[in-house]
């Protein structure tokens, strides 16, 4: 319980205090604005070229939306600490660390899944698109799972904090090429089959599968595979943060440059 | 002669400065080669193979817009953190004079996307650099840069009075992108964003590099680009002005 308490309300609290995009003109407009017009950028180039159809964009992009928040929040959990001079006193504490990151990544899921409900929301009824009502729990699910594994990347990414000076070179990079590697806006017949192989080891890919297999009304029981891959993703990219945030953590204290910027 | 020297000399410094930083270098070397890759892709899915060319420029010049869009949105603000604002005010000369170098500098930083794109095109993708007018091409691509640095004035001087002028920047990178034209027709998207278009320089900067690319009458529209940045910058201009006065009346020019 102590563990759950620490997760969740440390998790909030780091929130508020280190994502920068909390203020509400920040939030909407680059979280929920700009990720729309994202959306509609896609949908209508993909409408010109006539490579997919707008579900195709519509939902694929809803998903991805969520790396947004995800994939800076993260990298923020870690990064600003560092840049705030509180990266030390929080490894001084004597709880879990893994419990103290894994619990930073979860407000930030939350805020992916809120941005991409929205943008579904906001795309579908702009550009005209149905889903079935009894798809919308799967979908839920699904930009769920995607929010939970692109948050756990970013933290992540935020680890390589600890070692490289301008993180946010990373994180800017690694938002690009979630744009062009997890299929979302190129159908994977389309893309060379290494990019196809990387794609599969980033989160949002499956995601974006499952929720386009439940949005055409496939059942859960079609999107459940993609589904379970986007969880095992997540997995994986939250065992590495740890891994990293560790092997980081022994070796600035070794070279006593924890806290140099 | 000594407004040009001002101006040269002042574009270079911020593009010494702007090119010394390891961020700005690395955002500038790579988004723009995923997104030229992401559109090649797009356009080859979209059996559209003809228009790679077009594909790529297009690309470009959205690295050239995020380039003067963040570069010049920020570029008082930036100034400031490095405490550098009052001693660039205090110059003998008009606010604008002193900060189109900085904005102009933002624009031909993000002439490397351009020029990325069309280099990553050519070698990784084949693609031939057949320019239907390859001279109107250089022409329409430095006017382009120099409009943009001039609407980037007026975006500059228009950010500082706001609180959030970073989320107003996050919000306008995909809607100028769309409204524009640069890899989206404007033909296929709802009328009503024809008058926004319209009065935008990005949409007649993109529309002339588009022609001398693929063919069409290049001259008006780069003579509308600029007609329309010379406006912004008169615009900007009076706003800075405005904007200064303001600052140095309430003593809040150094304060964020």
């Amino acid at each position: 319980m102590k563990t759950l308490r620490l997760m969740t309300v440390g998790g909030v609290i780091a929130y508020r205090a280190l994502f920068n995009w909390t203020t509400p003109g920040m939030f909407v407009g680059t979280l929920l604005v700009g990720p729309l017009f994202q959306l509609l950028f896609f949908a209508y180039l993909g409408r010109q070229l006539q490579v997919a159809d707008d579900r195709f964009y519509i939902v694929g992009n809803a998903v991805l939306t969520a790396s947004l928040a995800c994939v800076f929040g993260g990298t923020m959990a870690v990064a600003n600490e560092r840049r705030f001079g509180t990266l030390g006193h929080v490894l001084l504490s004597p709880r879990s660390r893994t419990a103290i990151f894994w619990g930073r990544v979860l407000p930030y899921a939350g805020n992916g899944l809120l941005i991409a409900v929205v943008t579904l929301s906001v795309g579908a009824a702009l550009l005209g698109l149905r889903i079935p009502l009894d798809a919308v729990p799967g979908l839920f699910l699904a930009m769920a799972a995607g929010s939970l594994a692109c948050g756990f990347f970013g933290l992540t990414l935020g680890a390589l904090g600890l070692r490289f000076r301008d993180v946010w070179v990373v994180s800017n990079v690694s938002v690009a090429l979630l744009l062009l590697l997890t299929g979302v806006n190129v159908p994977a017949g389309n893309l060379p089959g290494w990019m196809v192989t990387v794609g599969h080891y980033l989160p949002i890919t499956h995601a974006a599968e499952a929720a386009r297999r439940l949005a055409a009304g496939d059942g859960l029981a079609a999107a459940a595979p993609a589904l379970g891959q986007e969880l095992l993703v997540g997995a994986g990219y939250a065992v590495a943060a740890v891994v990293l945030l560790k092997i980081f953590e022994v070796e600035s204290r070794r070279r006593a440059s924890l806290d140099a910027l | 002669m000594n407004v040009l020297r001002l101006l040269v000399v002042g574009t270079l410094l911020h593009i010494k400065q702007i090119s010394r930083s390891p961020f700005e270098i690395a955002i500038t070397l790579i988004v723009p080669i995923v997104q030229a890759t992401l559109a090649v892709y797009l356009f080859r899915a979209g059996g559209e193979q003809h228009r790679l060319l077009e594909a790529a420029v297009g690309a470009g010049v959205m690295g050239v817009w995020s380039s003067v869009l963040f570069g010049s949105g920020g570029a008082i603000q930036g100034q400031r953190w490095m405490g550098t604002l009052e001693m660039i005010m205090l110059a003998p000369r008009r606010p604008v004079l002193v900060i189109l170098p900085i904005t102009i500098a933002t624009g031909l930083t993000g002439i490397y996307a351009l020029l990325a794109t069309l280099v990553w095109g050519r070698f990784l993708y084949g693609i031939r650099l057949d320019f239907a007018h390859p001279a109107a091409f250089v022409v329409a691509s430095v006017v382009c840069v120099i409009a943009l640095g001039m609407f980037g004035l007026l975006l500059a001087a228009t950010f500082v009075l706001m609180r959030n002028a970073n989320a107003l920047a996050n919000t306008l990178e995909y809607p100028v992108w769309l409204v524009s034209g640069m890899l989206v027709p404007i033909t296929v998207l709802p009328s009503w964003t024809g008058p926004i278009a319209a009065i935008l320089p990005t949409t007649w900067g993109a529309r002339a590099l588009r022609e001398a690319t693929s063919g069409g009458p290049v001259w008006p529209s780069v003579g509308i680009c600029l007609g329309i940045s010379l406006l912004c910058l008169a615009l900007g201009g009076l706003a800075l002005t405005h904007v200064e006065r303001r600052a140095r009346a309430a003593a809040t020019l150094a304060l964020a």
